[in-house]
């Protein structure tokens, strides 16, 4: 395990050095803007517009660093040749690939905390105030970040065997299906033909779920949102990075890299 | 990779995918109860989601429109009568593409029938339609929704009769069209006119749901025709033997009746305690079935 920490902390280094973590500014600049603005053109729903507003700009970056930044954490090392500088090494494949999920996620956690006091700050400046119900908020950023591990284990599972076009594209639309899998499940039969309905069930439950894990509505409105659903979507996650990763883990190790 | 390590990744994966499966079925029942039906539509504004829709709207409002469907689908399925979430995404559709004619034909069924068939807001309709008159003025079929939707919904028998007349001066109308409108701008209401006019929505819908609706709708004009004949039959009785009738079986044993009339899915009619003639209570009929005038 110490070589995975190992090569998630370059992993984490790296991307610090590749200036990701500027985007940081952006969101700041974002936030500002929209919490002196808000009080001018909304009414009543000044709350609501911050936390969906910042929700969805936590969101949106993260998945672009997931799904960019993951796709090239294979074939990068492969391009420039480091990988096999690394794997000369006592360090095996699978520990490789683990290390640099580990690596990208915890990129993506110190991302995600630093926008997420952003927000917090300019719900404060907003609101005058912080009360229990905004700890939705919290736990909305908390499944953001499952759904951007998720995100990086798919990018990565297909960085192994194809090319990093091909892997931005199968991973974005894997996510977008992933978006629409409560309507692929709830086809009334009345609406569509009952084989394709079938399939269409079928697959649902195949494919990440991504709206497990959408709760900005609840958020903004200061909805509870139960204990239990936390637990299961952390496990859900935890599962579904597991398989993808086995998978993943099973490809690179088969890989010629000659 | 040795055979052992590729059975133990296959038995893995889907050991891994029956737990994503069971533990999805848990998410369900959780996500249910945290769920609000506003958060399908939480932008209302279709000119907003057109901007922000760039130059994919019409590809957005596809989607929309699935969701209209399946919204819908739901509802009917959960038999729940709160249809207020069908204007909002309708009208995000007709504005994203109003071109899409499916939208007009829908929406003017639904939005307009009373409940527990629809939303009960006729006006919503004629607003819906009349923005699609202004964006295809060429479909006369947009001035036959809106004929409908004045005479069934609205009860208004001359803009009813405007409407399909001016529907009818398209060469490609349907040839009644204009007989329709001098029909019903003379006559008002008639049983035969609003048959008339469902059997061919009923002969000429590619929607599904709409077709199911007319048949609906047919069924229930032909059981409100009976239901009038057998009260008439009642009140024969009545003078006959000097009190209303109970039960059905007296009117076919006193020869009024050949036999036990059943309604168009083949449930018999029944006589309430007052003596006059009801839908069966176990026929679905009876959940579309608004006690009071016939109407559409």
């Amino acid at each position: 395990m110490t070589r995975v920490g190992t090569v998630a902390l370059n992993t984490f280094r790296e991307a610090v050095r590749d200036r990701v973590l500027y985007n940081l500014v952006f969101f700041a600049l974002v936030m500002m803007a929209a919490a002196i603005l808000v009080g001018q053109i909304s009414v009543n729903i000044e709350q609501i517009v911050i936390v969906t507003l910042g929700l969805s700009a936590i969101s949106i970056i993260g998945l672009l660093i997931s799904l960019f930044i993951g796709v090239g954490l294979v074939s990068k090392e492969i391009d420039k040749r480091t990988l096999y500088a690394l794997l000369a090494k006592p360090l095996r494949r699978w520990e490789f690939i683990l290390g640099k999920f580990a690596g990208l996620s915890l990129t993506l956690a110190v991302n995600t905390v630093a926008m997420s006091a952003g927000l917090f700050l300019a719900l404060f400046y907003v609101k005058h105030s912080i009360e229990r119900a905004d700890t939705a908020v919290l736990v909305a950023v908390y499944f953001i970040l499952l759904k951007l591990a998720l995100v990086v284990a798919l990018a990565m599972l297909f960085s192994c065997f194809t090319t990093p076009l091909l892997a931005i594209l199968f991973t974005a639309g894997l996510y977008i299906a992933g978006l629409f899998v409560h309507e692929m499940r709830n086809m009334q039969p009345n609406t569509i033909d009952p084989a394709l309905g079938g399939f269409l069930r079928g697959i649902s439950y195949v494919l990440p779920n991504f709206e497990n894990f959408d709760v900005m509505g609840a958020a903004a409105h200061g909805r509870v949102i139960s204990g239990m659903l936390i637990a299961q979507n952390t496990v859900y996650a935890a599962l579904y990075c597991a398989i993808v990763l086995a998978v993943a883990m099973a490809i690179f190790s088969q890989r010629n890299l000659k | 990779m040795s055979l052992k390590s590729y059975i133990a990744l296959f038995l893995f994966v889907l050991l891994g995918f029956a737990g994503v499966w069971r533990l999805q079925k848990c998410i369900d029942a959780q996500q249910s109860a945290v769920a609000n039906e506003d958060d399908q539509v939480m932008l209302r504004s279709s000119k907003l989601v057109k901007g922000l829709s760039l130059e994919y709207a019409p590809l957005v409002a596809d989607i929309y429109w699935t969701r209209v469907v399946q919204y819908f689908g739901n509802k009917q399925a959960g038999k729940q009568l709160d249809l207020r979430l069908l204007w909002p995404l309708l009208d995000v559709t007709s504005v994203l593409d109003p071109h899409l004619m499916p939208v007009y034909d829908f929406g003017s069924t639904f939005l307009s029938d009373a409940p527990p068939r629809g939303a009960g807001r006729p006006d919503l309709a004629v607003e819906l339609i009349e923005r699609g008159l202004r964006a295809n003025p060429d479909e006369w079929r947009l001035y036959y929704d809106l004929g409908f939707v004045y005479y069934f919904d609205m009860k208004d028998y001359a803009k009813a009769s405007e409407a399909l007349y001016e529907g009818s001066k398209n060469p490609k109308a349907l040839i009644w069209m204009k007989t329709m409108a001098a029909k019903i701008a003379a006559e008002g209401n008639s049983p035969e006119t609003s048959n008339f006019l469902w059997q061919d929505v009923y002969n000429t819908t590619k929607d599904a749901l709409v077709k199911q609706n007319a048949l609906r709708h047919l069924q229930l004009l032909r059981a409100e025709e009976d239901l009038k004949q057998i009260d008439a039959l009642a009140d024969e009785y009545q003078k006959r033997f000097g009190r209303r009738p109970v039960r059905m079986r007296e009117l076919v044993q006193s020869g009024l009746l050949r036999g036990e009339p059943v309604d168009g899915l083949g449930y018999p009619y029944i006589l309430s305690e007052d003596g006059k003639a009801e839908l069966n209570l176990k026929t679905p009929l009876r959940d579309k079935w608004i006690k009071a005038p016939a109407s559409k």
